[in-house]
């Protein structure tokens, strides 16, 4: 979907540009860039949803500006977002002026959604959406009411999604969804055949994680582009290779058997246990490089002694000690 | 006779205890479950802590632990001399680290130490799944390729040639691996033949075996 992004004096991304793969998986310290990249790609997809801009009164040389290519078939459209300031980017406009291709890509630009999972959001009931095809919010606050809805209209994928939560959980034995009054809808995992229903205040906030990821994996109707920060937190580092294959299961929807479009997934982290399962597929893995005030993009299979370092430990291990870059600054 | 497993994957583990059976002719008892290493050098790093807890803290016979050789030196017969350590062929390091170890503990729980199963799989675990099946993968072949230095298949490749995908789902790539290996049923041969990075592992667990039944070799 989104081929690569070009940023110039956005935040700490003064002069940087990076190509995006159909997955793609960004390290690096805090206040790196990763965040920004994820904001900018939420910012293109508020304004797609707005008339383009007119050219207005002259934005401000040298000022913020992104600029975002895509895959066919949107490769002739370029989509630049020009900013005010740097909190406010609010020109879209998109090169050539009149592309006949714009209608389509911008519906695909309204299926972009992002994610910051809030698992103190997700163990409270859930009142139904005001659609009963609402996805699944930016917390995962409506975790509960999008899997009761989910079951009612999408009886096959929500099975699918139950057998995989009981895989990934063996020590579950169902998952449940109470309604309550006003369609209040409370979610728990069943212990062990008829043992305790555990509610979701109850849950960990590993399981409540494992929960989210996998529902996003199984949605019945999934993005165009998926944004997700620490895709690892919580999780227990030998379920990790459960996270990377729900999101592999989007990216790569053949791989798993699926026929349906692929999810671009954006996806951060800090955990280098996450990191080492990626070791075959190198070229999934940004570094956010952050020197000084300045942060910039690379792609860790660009780098010319990659099988080497390869062939001497675990990415993590590279990525802890400082010599693949993405750390922070150590006084 | 009880067996530890040390490996990198539920799928790994999966494909060992079809083998550890093979071998021993039916399954042993199994040790607390799922002893994990992250790969190359971390399984080295973490031996010695597995196998000083497995002696001291439980009843554990033998520990079996591979290996990915990826780009290492291949172990060869000549690394098989008495005294001999090829510092870069990861079997001679897994031996090493299990010499070391094992001489300095005291006996406990009425064993003088636990017991070693070796193996080094030549490049990576799919190559012996595929054995029997693509006649162009085993060790020699590998080994030919490294000295003219063209590697004759990539990890990757392997992976497709198993699962028709280098991403499958933990769940798939269990079920294939272990379809995979049970076309060996319980006749190891041709696994050992073409992989004598295998072959090591089995001859160690026969000598395990017959040391167990009080037929030391
Ligand atoms: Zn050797």
């Amino acid at each position: 979907m989104i081929a690569s992004v070009d940023f110039k004096n956005f935040k700490a991304l003064r002069a940087t540009a990076l190509q995006l793969a159909p997955f793609n998986l960004i390290i690096g310290a805090n206040g790196s860039g990763k965040t920004s990249l994820i904001q900018a790609v939420e910012r293109l997809h508020a304004l797609a949803r707005l008339p383009l801009a007119t050219p207005g009164p002259a934005r401000r040389a040298g000022g913020p500006r992104i600029s975002f290519r895509f895959n066919s078939p949107f490769a002739a459209v370029e989509a630049r977002l020009e900013c005010v300031s740097e909190a406010s980017c609010d020109l879209l406009q998109i090169r050539p002026a009149h592309a006949p291709e714009w209608p389509a890509l911008q519906a695909q630009l309204g299926r972009i959604r992002s994610y910051q999972l809030d698992y103190g959001a997700m163990t409270a009931p859930a009142a139904p959406g005001a659609s009963p095809d609402a996805p699944l919010s930016p917390s995962g606050a409506n975790l509960a009411a999008v899997l009761a809805a989910w079951r009612d209209r999408h009886p096959a994928e929500f099975a699918a999604l139950v057998a995989e939560v009981l895989r990934v959980l063996p020590e579950y034995s169902g998952l449940e969804l109470v309604r309550g009054p006003a369609g209040i809808v409370t979610l728990g995992l069943r212990l062990g055949p008829g043992g305790d229903l555990v509610t979701a205040d109850n849950l960990s906030q590993g399981t409540l994680a494992l929960l989210a990821i996998l529902a996003l994996a199984h949605d019945p109707a999934p993005p165009a582009v998926l944004c997700i920060e620490e895709i690892d937190r919580g999780v227990h580092p030998r379920r990790l290779r459960e996270v990377r294959d729900a999101f592999y299961r989007l990216s790569h929807p053949s791989a798993s058997g699926l026929k349906r479009p692929a999810v671009q997934v954006i996806a951060t982290t800090h955990s280098p246990y996450l990191l080492d399962l990626f070791r075959d597929h190198p070229e999934e893995i940004v570094i956010a490089q952050k020197q000084g005030r300045a942060a910039r993009f690379e792609r860790l299979a660009d780098r010319a002694d990659l099988a080497e370092l390869l062939s001497e430990g675990s990415l993590g291990d590279m990525w802890y000690s400082g010599i693949l870059g993405g750390v922070p600054d150590e006084s | 006779m009880k067996v530890a497993l040390l490996s990198e994957s539920p799928a790994d583990e999966a494909v060992l205890r079809e083998l550890v059976a093979a071998v021993l002719g039916g399954s042993p008892a199994w040790s607390a479950a799922g002893l994990r290493a992250r790969g190359w050098p971390s399984v080295v790093q973490v031996l010695p802590a597995v196998i000083r807890h497995l002696h001291f803290n439980t009843d554990t016979d033998t520990l079996v632990v591979t290996a990915d050789a990826d780009d290492s030196v291949v172990h060869t017969a000549a690394h098989e001399a008495p005294g001999y350590f090829h510092p870069q062929c990861r079997l001679c390091q897994l031996r090493a680290v299990f010499r070391r170890t094992t001489r300095k503990l005291p006996p406990a729980r009425g064993r003088n130490r636990v017991l070693r199963g070796v193996g080094v799989a030549v490049p990576a675990l799919e190559a012996w799944l595929l054995c029997g099946r693509d006649a162009t993968v085993g060790e020699s072949a590998w080994i030919e390729g490294q000295s003219a230095g063209r590697a004759p298949y990539t990890r990757a490749e392997l992976k497709w040639r198993v699962y028709g995908t280098d991403r499958p789902s933990l769940p798939y790539e269990i079920r294939r691996a272990v379809e995979e290996i049970r076309r060996h049923g319980r006749d190891t041969r041709r696994l050992e033949h073409d992989f004598p990075g295998f072959g090591v592992l089995a001859r160690d667990l026969r000598e395990d075996q017959a040391m167990l039944h009080g037929h030391p070799p």
